[in-house]
């Protein structure tokens, strides 16, 4: 049986596991004996990746199949900082899980998406999970907590998402409510306003939002970047989910 | 004449019946599609099966026990009561009870029958609308016409049977309460039993486990589908064929009442209307067809209103031809017009294209209370075109009646009432239509079909949703007509035996009477839907046991065990009807032996009136709050998952024991409660302690 390397975000976590990446996730999320439950994003590592800060080796070793033959599901290799320590060339797909177990895989793209203008929300989600509002788009957002902050706050890696704020993108104050993965929306629009006026280029909303990510508010795919190098996983459209991934879309859309 | 009118009834309702039974055919002779599409439908025709074996045999018990009680009272002379002597005539008491046995097999076997064919429909609507929206509608809808054909059939040949071997409409009176008792337990039962399933299925599947609905690994998917067919078809069928059958039984009450020598030949009158609604019926199924880019609700619409002209047509020669009162022409029209726009009025408060759906799903960003105070309202106002409707029907029906000199008054409204109810083939194929292709939906999505065939099953379910809430407007309001027919009845019957009825509001028994008539109702709406969650909060704990104990089960490497929330859901609906089948039987008896006649005549008169009122805000408020839940879905004020969505799921979880348990049933309880006065009028006349 194939041994798979995975670096899960939610928690953070390298993992070897002799399931295929959409067992993992339903593994995941839906839990076996041990019961746990939740969405699951994680990206399939090069399984030929190696590094001196993490016991890769021993990890695949141990990964061997149960006494009945059953597959190993997994062997923590690590659970701290690994998200900073993976080179952006080892990840290879990325995959989210819902949290009823379907599986849907994203390749990367070379191509970002253009930015579109107005304001932005993002939510970051490995290595640290906040909701924040800014007037930068995906790639400036990326440079300015990973690559060049101007503040004394600075990620040495970053994956993050950008939802949609769809008419409070470029009218906060009176655009139409639509589908929005925060609540207290006049918070939103206070914060949103509070961008245009003043000279900062983010804004928290919400430090602990829930675990787990709204994907049907999600824009456009997300991004995962290191000091060096920054990559694009788009998802796509939704005429094309509903065609092709149904089951995954409407576990999504729940 | 009158026998040659009744020989052609029995031979109209064959010809339903024969009808019915080819569409039977039809139907089944359609592609049944995949081995995995058929073990899916199979598990929804073993559910279905098992809850009607222990309907049935709940059912046989209670027609076993109040045939025997109608047996022994009916086999006393009831005409010599308070003259001292009492003659005792078996037979009587027999045919009687025969009558009621009657017609409590007539209303099972009309629900039977389309209980049967549904499950076998649904899988092969679901495998036509693969092809064509057009080809699965029709599978749908002519299955739902067995139900219709089968329901009207059995009624007309059942009553012209009676009333051609007894010439006593009395005796149909036996007829009507036996349908009636087990329309009662069906729709109540049905309706208990396919919300515990459907709230069940929601709170834990979809609110604590995440899943979709209609996923095959809810423990609870299994009975949420048979629920549809047990609380839509076999309910609704159940309930329209009781209105029905009384409406037409009060009107030859009234018929029978009038002196002088027309009386037998507007006593068979309303029969007369039913076999005409038959031929009525059977041709507007004709037109009910979807073109290639035609709509499913619009085809639906159409045959309804093409049977009305019909109908209408062949009244008018009826009356002409056949020398009856042109008083008797207005009062059909009347209530079939009414019936018909208080039908379509029900959709402007539960159709998504009208304010009041808009504006509930717009609220519905600001929280779960607001949803539930602006649909409640908008519920409150929805009773407002039916009861104006009622009125007008009843107002000018009466008056255009009187004024001929020829019939009375209250004939009229009785008449008024069979001509709403005589195109009730074609209504009830309509409403069957609905829980079909609901099915067919949830079945499209448990075999895995392509998702191309679960958007054209959605256009399917989307006008089985309208056409049910047409049907419940149409249902209600019939029954308010029927019901003030029978309670003129009863005061008939009261005055022939001597006794005379004063039923004014200066009369403390009256009041009293109408208080505890008034309170009817709403109890009877409590106990049902206490019995939905008590019920539903047993199944929840089997799901989350099962989801627990077998992990597969969410893994989807494990068959969950649908079995025993099918038998939980079965089991609760069945013991949760005892205590409202009291109420309903046992209330109007207590009263009238208790309080006297009069309190009775204001006891009726308060249950009439909050059960309509109930019965329609229950219904529509229901209605409504589903529809604004479905209206976000698509994608309207933030779509599926947000805000305003959450809050449009707890509206409609509380509108689900509103629309299809407690409102849908509480006009079949005053039509018992009318029937049972009716019935034991005679009896209540000598006995009753004040």
């Amino acid at each position: 049986m194939t041994v798979h390397l995975y670096l899960s975000l939610i928690p953070e976590a390298l993992i070897a596991s002799m399931l295929s990446p959409e067992e993992f996730g339903a593994y995941y999320a839906v839990g076996t004996q041990k019961k746990s439950r939740g969405q699951a994003i994680f990206f399939e590592i090069d399984p030929k990746f190696r590094s001196d800060f993490f016991h890769i080796r021993e990890g695949m070793k141990r990964c061997i199949p149960h006494e009945d033959g059953l597959p190993k599901a997994s062997i923590y290799i690590s659970v701290y900082r690994v998200l900073e320590n993976i080179p952006m060339e080892a990840i290879q797909c990325m995959y989210l899980t819902t949290q009823d177990g379907r599986t849907l895989g994203l390749d990367k793209s070379t191509q970002f998406p253009e930015e579109a203008g107005g304001l932005h929300l993002y939510r970051e989600v490995s290595p640290v999970s906040p909701l924040v509002v800014s007037s930068l788009g995906p790639k400036e957002f990326y440079e300015l907590i990973v690559k060049n902050p101007i503040s004394l706050v600075k990620l040495p890696a970053v994956c993050f998402t950008e939802l949609r704020l769809d008419n409070l993108a470029d009218d906060p104050q009176n655009g139409e409510v639509g589908d929005l993965p925060y609540k207290n929306v006049e918070h939103l629009r206070s914060c949103l306003i509070s961008l245009k006026n003043k000279s900062a280029m983010t804004k928290m909303v919400d430090r602990m939002p829930c675990n787990s990510i709204p994907f049907r508010t999600v824009k456009n795919g997300f991004f995962v970047g290191n000091q060096k190098k920054m990559l694009f996983f788009p998802l796509p459209d939704e005429k094309e989910l509903v065609n092709k991934n149904y089951q995954w879309w409407r576990s999504a859309t729940m | 004449m009158t026998n040659i009118w009744l020989l052609v009834g029995i031979g109209s309702g064959i010809i339903s019946l024969g009808t019915a039974l080819y569409l039977y055919y039809w139907v089944m002779r359609q592609d049944a599609g995949s081995k995995r599409a058929q073990e899916v439908a199979s598990w929804i025709k073993e559910g279905a099966a098992s809850y009607l074996k222990r309907l049935y045999t709940a059912l046989t018990l209670v027609a076993v026990v109040l045939g025997l009680i109608i047996a022994i009272v009916f086999s006393f002379d009831l005409n010599q009561l308070g003259t001292g002597s009492m003659d005792i005539q078996p037979s009587n008491g027999l045919i009687m009870a025969a009558a009621f046995v009657f017609g409590s097999v007539s209303s099972a076997v009309a629900g039977f029958l389309g209980m049967s064919i549904a499950v076998q429909a649904n899988v092969r609507s679901a495998i036509a609308v693969s092809d064509s929206i057009n080809k699965g509608f029709r599978v749908a809808f002519y299955a739902g016409a067995v139900m219709g054909l089968a329901m009207v059939g059995l009624a007309v040949v059942g009553m012209c049977t009676i009333y051609y071997l007894t010439g006593d409409p009395g005796v149909v009176l036996g007829f009507s309460f036996g349908a009636s008792t087990l329309a009662l337990l069906a729709k109540a039962g049905g309706g208990i039993y396919t919300k515990t399933a459907d709230i069940a299925a929601d709170l834990v599947g979809k609110i604590e486990v995440g899943i979709p609905e209609d996923d095959p690994r809810n423990p609870a998917v299994v009975a949420d589908n048979v629920g549809d067919n047990v609380g839509d078809v076999a309910g609704m069928g159940a309930d329209i064929f009781d209105s029905y059958v009384a409406s037409t039984v009060a009107a030859m009450l009234l018929g029978a009442a009038m002196t002088g020598p027309d009386s037998l030949k507007y006593t068979i009158f309303p029969m007369i209307l039913c076999i005409l609604g038959i031929y009525a019926s059977l041709i507007g199924i004709q037109f009910v067809r979807v073109g290639k880019n035609g709509k499913p609700g619009k085809a639906l619409n159409f045959g309804t209103v093409i049977t009305c002209i019909i109908f209408g047509a062949m009244i008018t020669v009826l009356v002409l031809a056949g020398g009856y009162d042109l008083s008797t022409l207005w009062s059909t029209l009347v209530g079939l017009i009414v019936g018909v726009v208080v039908g379509f009025t029900t959709e402007y408060f539960t159709s998504e294209e009208y304010k009041p759906v808009k504006e509930t799903a717009r609220v519905s960003d600001s929280g779960a209370a607001i949803t539930i105070i602006t649909g409640f309202s908008y519920g409150l106002l929805s009773i407002i075109p039916s009861v104006i409707g009622v009125v007008i029907a009843t107002l000018v029906s009466f008056y255009v009646s009187e004024a001929s000199g020829v019939v009375s008054g209250i004939y009229g409204i009785g008449i008024s009432a069979v001509g709403m109810l005589a195109i009730s083939g074609m209504i009830v194929s309509s409403d069957a239509y609905g829980p079909i292709v609901d099915n067919a939906r949830g079945i499209a999505e448990m075999a895995g079909m392509d998702h191309s065939v679960i958007e054209k099953a959605d256009v399917l379910d989307s006008a089985g949703n309208t056409a049910k809430a047409i049907t419940k407007g149409f249902a209600i309001s019939a029954a308010a007509l029927t019901v003030l027919a029978l309670f003129a009845a009863y005061s008939e019957i009261i005055e022939a035996h001597g006794i005379s009825i004063e039923i004014s509001l200066r009369s403390p028994m009256v009041i009293a009477g109408v208080f505890l008539g008034a309170m009817a109702p709403p109890i009877f709406s409590a106990l049902t839907m206490l019995s939905v969650t008590h019920n539903a909060f047993d199944m929840i704990k089997e799901i989350r046991r099962q989801f627990k104990e077998e992990p597969g089960i969410l893994a989807g490497k494990v068959k969950p065990d649908y079995t025993t929330c099918v038998s939980l859901a079965a089991e609760g609906a069945l013991s949760s009807l005892v205590l409202p089948a009291f109420l309903a039987v046992i209330l109007p008896l207590l009263v009238g032996f208790v309080l006297g006649p009069d309190a009775l005549g204001g006891f009726l008169g308060g249950a009439i009136f909050t059960g309509v009122i109930f019965a329609l805000l229950m219904s529509n408020a229901g209605g409504l709050w589903d529809n604004a839940k479905k209206f976000i879905e698509t994608g309207k004020f933030g779509g599926v998952g947000s805000e305003a969505h959450k809050a449009s799921v707890v509206g409609d979880t509380v509108g689900d024991p509103f629309k299809d348990t407690a409102g849908p049933s509480l006009n079949t309880l005053i039509t018992v409660m009318s029937l049972v006065s009716s019935l034991f009028a005679p009896v209540i006349a000598a006995f009753h302690i004040f």
